[in-house]
């Protein structure tokens, strides 16, 4: 076969279809992303707990870890079904394995972002005498979020990418949607070249949206919304000190 | 009571006068990190508007005692009185006695740290303006305006926009004591408020001090500012190896008679 064989045309001809797949991994990355997020806080929390608590979460950490997600899929798809007679959707099947998968990964991103604050702003707030609720969600969580923020970036992408296992169950996403197309035109070469760019493409885009909210987190903000707050802002100290006075 | 006391009578004296009970009342405070005594029976009464302060040599023992003011270290034993009510583990006759909650002591004492401990994701405005939503409960707006008052107190009012990395060390401890006076508290704590700092930046931050100190704020000062300390102290207290070696009014760089704090005050000047 040589390269004129190709017809390359057939992405163009099929982008709806591999366009659907990409938004149908996205929409199950985002979503196991904001369970993973809050699962991965809940785990970290209790990982920094006293023994009984950080043992549960140091043992869902590292078997959840361990899992690849391809097994995972499998395991809550058919597994479930099979020991409790709960049937998943391919969808809900696709965001439960991710989560559970991507919750441990993001604990050990939060325990070290946690680890990663001065004790002295802790005890700045006990000083002051807020209540140690209030430091966590004032002090310490904002500034974990700041310093945990790139490498979530980096675990979605890992997460988008992963929804490529999930074509086991026949979630139509776009490795999925490839395998179709190729078992209709036989030109796996052409479309799973398209399918590799669409991943690429994903993941640079995330990476971007990722690296503004990083300029929107950071102190002082960078980027152009955040100019806008930060003009806001400045009127209303300049009010303040009108109020004030010299 | 160890060591030559002779701080202990004019302490004494001066609340005689007052006709009130010191603020601030530690009787035999002891702690103790595992084996390590660290203070081994500190005796100190402070009373209302007195400018305590405390110098020794580094592990006497000084920053161990003003954090327990406020519990950020729990003593072992001892007790620890602020405004009357007992917060330490208290002395060997009144263990029945009431103990005061440790937030409560907190809204009373206000402290400053070595290393400003400025909540470095938020402006100075918003430093000033959180304890007092959290704390005091003032709404957003009364707490900013508050907060925008401590702020001109120290100067700062210009700089309310600016986050903590984008202020020199000397300012943002003066954001860091105008977080700690918009609290109001009835004593101050400052912890070495101006070793972490360059040389020249020291003066600004002795100077909001000294403003503080001249409003009749309680202030107990560790500082290896000795200077200052001349300047301020009505009350010097030498440390040494977890107990106070020496202490005594105004005057007392010039008239203390134990050799060890003599030896001190010479090698530090």
């Amino acid at each position: 076969m040589n390269i004129s064989n190709y017809d390359w045309g057939l992405i163009w001809e099929n982008h709806g279809v591999l366009l659907n797949g990409l938004l149908v991994a996205l929409q199950v990355s985002v979503i196991a992303l904001v369970i993973s997020i809050f699962g991965g806080l809940l785990l970290a929390v209790m990982r920094l707990s006293k023994p009984p608590v950080s043992w549960i979460a140091v043992a869902y950490i590292n078997v959840f870890r361990g899992v690849p997600a391809l097994v995972s899929v499998i395991w809550v798809y058919f597994g479930v079904a099979l020991l409790l007679g709960v049937n998943f959707t391919v969808f809900q099947a696709g965001v439960i394995a991710l989560s559970l998968l991507y919750s441990a990964f993001m604990a050990e991103i939060f325990r070290s972002a946690l680890g990663a604050i001065p004790p002295g702003h802790r005890e700045a707030g006990q000083a002051l005498g807020m209540r140690g609720t209030r430091i966590f969600f004032s002090v310490v969580l904002p500034q974990a979020i700041k310093i945990a923020l790139p490498n979530i970036g980096s675990m979605f992408i890992g997460m988008v990418k992963d929804t490529s296992t999930f074509t086991v169950i026949g979630l139509l996403e776009v490795v999925r949607v490839t395998q179709n197309l190729v078992s209709q035109s036989f030109q796996p070469f052409v479309l799973y070249t398209a399918a590799a760019a669409i991943y690429v493409l994903a993941a640079f885009v995330i990476d971007i949206l990722f690296r503004l909210v990083e300029g929107a987190y950071a102190s002082p903000p960078r980027g152009a919304v955040s100019r806008v707050l930060r003009s806001r802002k400045r009127q209303r100290i300049q009010q303040l000190m009108a109020e004030v006075g010299p | 009571m160890s060591g030559l006391n002779t701080g202990e009578p004019v302490s004494d004296e001066v609340s005689a006068a007052n006709q009130a009970a010191p603020v601030i009342q530690l009787r035999g405070l002891r702690k103790s990190f595992g084996d390590l005594e660290v203070l081994r029976g500190i005796d100190l009464d402070v009373v209302t508007g007195q400018h305590v302060v405390i110098f020794g040599p580094s592990g006497s023992g000084k920053s161990t005692m003003l954090r327990s003011l406020n519990m950020l270290e729990q003593p072992t034993a001892g007790s620890l009185k602020v405004d009357g009510v007992e917060y330490g583990p208290g002395l060997p006759d009144d263990r029945e006695a009431k103990r005061g909650k440790v937030l409560d002591l907190r809204r009373t004492v206000g402290m400053v740290f070595q290393q400003f401990n400025l909540f470095p994701h938020l402006t100075a405005l918003d430093n000033v303006a959180l304890p007092l939503r959290s704390v005091r409960g003032l709404k957003g707006a009364a707490a900013q305006l508050k907060a925008a008052e401590a702020l001109r107190r120290v100067g700062l009012l210009q700089r309310a926009a600016h986050y903590p990395q984008q202020l020199s060390g000397g300012q943002q401890q003066r954001v860091a004591i105008a977080r700690a006076l918009a609290m109001d508290p009835k004593v101050m704590l400052f912890d070495e408020p101006t070793s972490a700092l360059d040389p020249e930046l020291v003066g600004e931050v002795l100077k909001t001090m000294r403003e503080v100190a001249e409003t009749g704020m309680t202030m107990v000062v560790v500082t290896h500012e000795l200077g200052f300390a001349k300047e301020i102290g009505d009350l010097n207290v030498f440390m040494e190896d977890g107990l106070v070696v020496e202490s005594g009014p105004r005057g007392f760089f010039e008239n203390c008679v134990s050799p060890r704090a003599r030896e001190f005050i010479l090698a530090v000047r």
